[in-house]
């Protein structure tokens, strides 16, 4: 009986201690992974938005692609707005990154709302290859 | 025609295990991130699956027993009730994310809501079981979902390196972690317990006895061959799209949008039909599987070939696990995500799956002069211990790798 309590209070302090490590502050590393998500998700949304662009694609699969890809974004912004960090210059670049995914969100949302638009779809292309760009130099610099 | 016609049973057992939600994904993600230097591992795991597969339908063309019921035999009621459980979580789990990859692929089409399409996915499922027959679900998930054959189409149009490729299937030792993730997972997606269950019960399904070595054996090697060649082809486009781009893909439209790089609208069209019918091969698979096991396992009558309404028990359980899966699928996890997490969870049962085959198939009371050859003894032997060393370095890498990231 005892060993059974020592083993559930052994059980429940290491349960306490694994919550504990969840609700630190943002090491650069956990942003340069977020900040890597970013840069694919906008590499991603470059290549969708080429296939529009050059009426390459279904209107369907890339209103919803895009919509998905935006959701990612999303995510991903909610994640570093709720980090805390304990480093100015972590504090900097996690700023800079939810600006990113901002701008990521916006450039595939026009992809979502004009999924024929092959105007559109260029101007997304070069927005999200140049944002993909950046968030690569933004996480190259941690 | 016929052969082509009788080699169903491999063609869906492995469209539906290699080339499932997960392993879809999981295969462009081994593109985009390790490339080429990883294909090796996709023959290593299709060799295993085609001797244990090949091993279990000559089991059962001589004793009539289908896997669960060598489990049972072979393990005791302790043992047998364990891998029960194990191989339904995992089942049930896999299961749900089928269907919840069908309800994303039919939101591709027509962009109502995944959900919805989930529910009519669902009715989809269980209507094609209640109204066809075995070898017509067979033919129909497993031959539409060849048209992922564009995946080998498109490796080819995109001008891939043949050097670069021939050397991917020399193994090479890496010390990258992440590396050894996608090379573990690879071959551990081709051994899949569900697999092997379901073509089990599927050569019961289809009354195959010692006149149908040779189904088996072109069931093992063609039908098998074939998911493998599909996982080469997606591993092999992802790293011609993805990797320059630096792309990680995360979602089912990521590979659909490999094909249409080199095809543009036509390629989509075929992934996502291939898509559509491999992850409906797949929850075919999953859900006969788990109604299979438990029924074997408890000793009821079970089978298609039966009518469902005699059999009330087995069909309840096949309508409950659907259910189960349904419900799981509706609360909107990712479908991604929780097949990693039934990897996780196969682990313990892939070596229980495999053992009770290689010990009946060396069994030469039980397999008379069917029983397996020094070849096979060997090849299965070792195929085991890989199998043994997979299951301790997955949860391992899986950790260290935070799940390939």
């Amino acid at each position: 009986m005892r060993r059974r309590s020592i083993a559930l209070a052994m059980l429940v302090a290491g349960a306490a201690a694994s919550l504990a490590g969840c609700g630190g502050p943002i090491t650069p590393d956990e942003l340069s992974r977020s900040i890597g998500t970013l840069e694919s998700t906008a590499a991603e949304g470059a290549l969708l938005a080429k296939d529009v662009a050059r009426d390459r694609t279904k209107a369907t699969f890339a209103r919803v692609h895009a919509r998905d890809l935006s959701d990612v974004v999303d995510h991903e912004a909610e994640k570093l707005n709720d980090a805390q960090a304990d480093r100015s210059d972590v504090a900097a670049a996690k700023s800079d990154a939810i600006d990113l995914a901002d701008r990521i969100g916006t450039a595939l949302g026009q992809i979502q709302t004009a999924p024929g638009d092959e105007g559109g779809g260029r101007t997304a292309e070069q927005a999200l290859n140049r944002l993909s760009e950046d968030a690569g130099k933004l996480a190259d610099g941690l | 025609m016929k052969t082509i016609l009788q080699i169903a049973l491999g063609v869906i057992a492995a469209i539906g295990g290699f080339v499932d939600i997960g392993d879809l994904v999981f295969n462009a993600q081994a593109g985009s991130s390790v490339g080429t230097p990883a294909l090796w591992a996709v023959p290593v795991g299709v060799v295993g699956i085609m001797i244990f597969a090949e091993m279990s339908g000559r089991i059962v063309a001589v004793s009539k027993k289908p896997n669960f019921v060598l489990v049972k035999e072979r393990y005791g009621r302790n043992l047998s009730t364990f891998t029960l459980v194990a191989s339904l979580v995992l089942t049930v789990l896999t299961l749900s994310a089928e269907l919840g990859g069908l309800g994303f692929v039919l939101n591709y089409f027509f962009d109502v809501s995944v959900s919805f399409f989930v529910l009519a996915a669902l009715f989809a499922v269980a209507a094609a079981i209640y109204f066809l027959p075995f070898g017509g679900l067979e033919r129909v998930f497993g031959y539409l979902g060849l048209a992922l054959l564009v995946y080998i189409a498109a490796s080819l149009k995109l001008d891939p390196d043949w050097g670069e490729i021939g050397r991917g299937f020399v193994p090479e030792s890496h010390s990258a972690a992440v590396y050894w993730y996608f090379v573990v997972g690879l071959i551990a997606a081709a051994l899949m317990p569900y697999e092997i269950y379901f073509y089990s019960s599927g050569a019961v399904e289809e009354g195959w006895d010692e006149s149908d070595m040779k189904v088996n054996r072109a069931n093992a090697f063609v039908g098998f061959g074939l998911g493998g060649l599909i996982s080469v082809g997606i591993l092999v486009a992802s790293a011609q799209v993805f990797k320059p781009a630096g792309i990680s893909p995360t979602s089912i439209g990521s590979v659909a949008l490999i094909a249409q790089q080199p095809y543009a609208e036509l390629g989509l069209v075929l992934a996502l039909i291939g898509i559509l019918f491999a992850v409906g091969g797949a929850t075919i698979d999953t859900a006969f599987s788990a109604a299979y096991n438990l029924a074997q396992h408890q000793g009821w009558k079970w089978g298609k070939r039966f009518k469902l309404l005699d059999e009330p028990r087995f069909t309840l359980s096949l309508a409950g696990f659907l259910l189960a899966g349904f419900a799981i699928a509706e609360t909107g996890v990712d479908p991604i995500e929780l097949t990693e997490y039934a990897v996780i969870f196969s682990i313990p049962v892939i070596p229980l799956t495999y053992l009770p085959i290689l010990l009946v198939g060396n069994d030469r009371n039980v397999m008379g002069e069917y029983v397996n050859g020094p070849l096979a003894r060997v090849m299965g032997w070792a195929y085991f211990g890989l199998i043994c060393v997979l299951a301790l370095a997955a949860p391992v890498l899986f950790v260290a790798t935070n799940g390939g990231g």
